[in-house]
């Protein structure tokens, strides 16, 4: 009997706690603490690591050296791929979205640059302040992709490949310049996190809750919405056109899955850390599941695409896996941006936020 | 003006077959006096067409979202644009006795969501993207011959948005954004690094440049957007700035067709709670007065055109849709709500619909 009047009270007590509705102040800080901040501080720490793998190759270039960097640019597009759609505050200001990565590149402008300067050999670009005064495409990652994987990338296990990786490290040196900056604008005392925390009428960004959780909510509202226009539906096959493979963003490293797992992975873990889905009247309170289920659904696909961009778009489970990628996205760009907004009272998906 | 009573005989797929028959007697009573592209409560597209008191009298279905109507009582018309980078254009016929035809942009074009008819109402104006080169250009169509489209000019930059009629009825005026845009990765912002916003009157009958205005003082990511002609016949315009939040530039001020371009300073209070953007621009029916939204800050100012001054600032949840009304104006929100500012004395009205950017007063 005591068991059972145990069980009930424990029962009771956990019943009280969950029915207790989260309040704004603590979804805020789950997002910006457990979330946001780990993820710029990983990218940071792994673009530092791939500036030392493009010094230490510079210095002794190997097949092993080149593997290693190649290693780490991947993780570095990983790490990238969970902080690319964190599209406010320091990643807003200097140009740092487009220097870090200039895409969609619709006009292959980026790709003549950086060939330009490869076959110039134009010595401006090997230290990081003169890499700094170039074109934005010439930069980031899209341009190391190239340096480490695009035509005469061999050459780069050689001495006669020098200035190509001259040019390599500095953009990694760049890199790790840009992810120090959002380290720091992400960690500045009454700086964004703050006043996303803690929104007040004084602030200039974040005056209420609501400001703040449209801010939220519209990250990944907006993240789906630019990874299906500018990462996924550009290169997939439509009814009247085949796959353009080439417009994947970094097809040539073989990392364009690992970009958008990266934020997929991040978008859901935001999603469901802040626990933003269930401050919703009871009657929505199936959509924080559903969210998840989508971006589960959306993993599992990207699970199943294996094989580099160009044969996947050509196999026809991998190339159906990554058409319901698309669609699932489409999908989730809805329930949050919609669904969840309209549930959480906010205008995210609307007049405001759209640009026009 | 219009005949609302025409609106009881319409047959239109899609227009006025939303005419229930409550309002039925809303159009005997009604003059048309509002126009709005909207989401209905069932989360479709649509346009909507008041009375004075915001009372509705039909409903026009669109397959997408739109953005911004033109109406021309000589050409009988009015037309509905897509929101970019949308394909259609819905005309329809206010008077409801003919049904809507849809417009589809020509290949390697697409409607940025803005036009304007011809004082005679002969021709359609657009502005549209031809985006395989980047470059803004005027789409004219027929009004007289089924809107076939009979030419178009460039507008001189890339990435046009609003264009008004200077009162002369020959200029219009364009704001070329700056933003490149592709159809192919949606509403992603290609250029931002290397924008060129700039105000461009261009003679209507030759396409032939009269003037651009650029903003100097390394402002050129300030994307100049949305526009209203005051009383002196200068052109208020409201930018968007795409550069770090923390810059905070000035957001509103005029060109003339005599070449001076110039930012008001608003106080800093006013601008930062407009969060570097403006999303509609209006003029009073005097002239007298210019309003600006900020559906980010969900504020709405009223400017003292001639003092360039503020002379009324109004918070509005999401609040963007701007249109004279009596000496001041109505402004419509994307929650749905209509009220009166500065001079307007109108009862706030909530719909069940939500107002998308922009508020046409017929």
């Amino acid at each position: 009997m005591r068991l059972i009047l145990l069980v009930m009270t424990m029962l009771c007590w956990t019943t009280a706690a969950r029915a207790e509705p989260i309040k704004p102040a603590e979804i805020l800080q789950a997002a910006v603490v457990n979330v946001i901040r780990p993820e710029v501080l990983r990218f940071d720490a792994t673009s530092r690591g791939l500036s030392s793998a493009m010094k230490a190759l510079c210095a002794s270039p190997s097949p092993n050296g080149k593997a290693i960097a190649d290693a780490q640019f991947g993780l570095v597009v990983a790490a990238y791929g969970q902080i690319a759609y964190l599209r406010l505050g320091p990643m807003m200001e200097d140009n740092r979205a487009d220097r870090l990565l200039f895409w969609p590149d619709r006009r292959g402008i980026g790709l003549k640059q950086v060939q330009a300067i490869l076959s110039n050999q134009d010595n401006s670009v090997t230290s990081l302040a003169g890499l700094r005064s170039k074109s934005v495409a010439v930069q980031g990652l899209g341009a190391l992709d190239y340096v480490l994987s695009g035509t005469d990338a061999d050459t780069l296990t050689r001495p006669q490949g020098e200035f190509r990786c001259a040019y390599g490290a500095a953009i990694a040196d760049n890199i790790a310049d840009i992810a120090g900056a959002l380290v720091a604008g992400w960690f500045a005392p009454d700086g964004i996190a703050d006043h996303l925390m803690m929104p007040q009428p004084t602030n200039v960004d974040y005056r209420s809750d609501t400001e703040a959780l449209e801010a939220l909510v519209g990250l990944v509202s907006h993240g789906l919405e630019a990874m299906r226009d500018q990462q996924l539906n550009p290169f997939l096959a439509a009814a009247d056109a085949p796959a353009k493979p080439k417009l994947a963003p970094f097809w040539r490293s073989g990392q364009t899955m690992t970009l958008l797992s990266g934020s997929i992975m991040s978008m859901r873990q935001l999603i469901g850390e802040s626990r933003v889905a269930t401050a919703v009247a009871e009657k929505d309170k199936g959509l924080a599941d559903s969210i998840d289920f989508e971006f589960r659904n959306a993993l599992r696909a990207l699970g199943l695409v294996t094989l580099p961009v160009e044969q996947a778009v050509a196999d026809q489970k991998q190339a159906a896996a990554l058409s319901y990628l698309a669609l699932v996205t489409d999908s989730l760009h809805g329930m949050v941006g919609e669904q969840l907004s309209a549930a959480l009272g906010l205008s995210v998906g609307f007049s405001a936020l759209d640009g026009d | 003006m219009w005949q609302r009573r025409a609106f009881l005989k319409a047959a239109g797929a899609g227009f006025a077959a939303s005419l229930l028959p409550r309002r039925a007697v809303a159009l005997e009573r009604s003059e048309l006096v509002f126009a709005s592209a909207v989401q209905t409560a069932r989360g479709g597209y649509g346009a909507v067409l008041l009375g004075e008191a915001g009372e509705l009298i039909a409903e026009i279905a669109l397959p997408d979202r739109g953005h911004d109507i033109t109406i021309s009582p000589q050409a009988g018309r009015g037309v509905v644009f897509a929101r970019q980078p949308g394909t259609f254009a819905v005309v329809f016929d206010p008077a409801g006795t003919v049904a809507p035809v849809t417009l589809t942009s020509i290949a390697g074009r697409h409607f940025f969501g803005h036009g304007l008819f011809s004082p005679d109402g002969t021709l359609l104006y657009a502005t549209e993207n031809d985006f395989d080169a980047a470059q803004g250009v005027v789409g004219i169509y027929d009004a007289t011959g089924g809107y076939r489209r009979i030419g178009e000019f460039p507008t001189y930059g890339t990435g046009p948005h609003e264009m008004l009629l200077m009162p002369d009825g020959v200029t219009l005026v364009v704001a070329n954004g700056g933003i490149e845009t592709h159809p192919d990765f949606g509403r992603a912002e290609l250029n931002l690094d290397s924008m060129d916003p700039s105000v461009v009157f261009i003679d209507r009958r030759d396409g032939a440049l009269v003037g651009q205005l650029r903003l100097d003082g390394g402002l050129h990511q300030l994307s100049i957007r949305h526009m209203a002609i005051d009383a002196q016949s200068r052109v208020w315009f409201g930018c968007q700035y795409k550069g770090a939040a923390a810059d905070a530039p000035q957001l509103v001020g005029y060109a003339t067709q005599d070449g001076a371009i110039v930012l008001v300073d608003l106080p800093a209070e006013t601008l930062a709670e407009l969060r570097n953007y403006v999303g509609s621009v209006a003029a009073s029916a005097d002239g007298t007065t210019i309003a600006v939204s900020s559906p980010e800050g969900n504020l709405l100012v009223a400017i003292d055109a001639g003092a360039g001054r503020p002379s009324l600032t109004q918070t509005l949840r999401s609040g963007c849709g701007l249109a004279a009304d009596g000496a001041g104006f109505v402004a419509t929100s994307g929650l749905g709500e209509m009220i009166g500012i500065a001079g307007a004395s109108r009862a706030p009205r909530q719909f069940d619909f939500q107002f998308d950017n922009h508020m046409l007063r017929v």
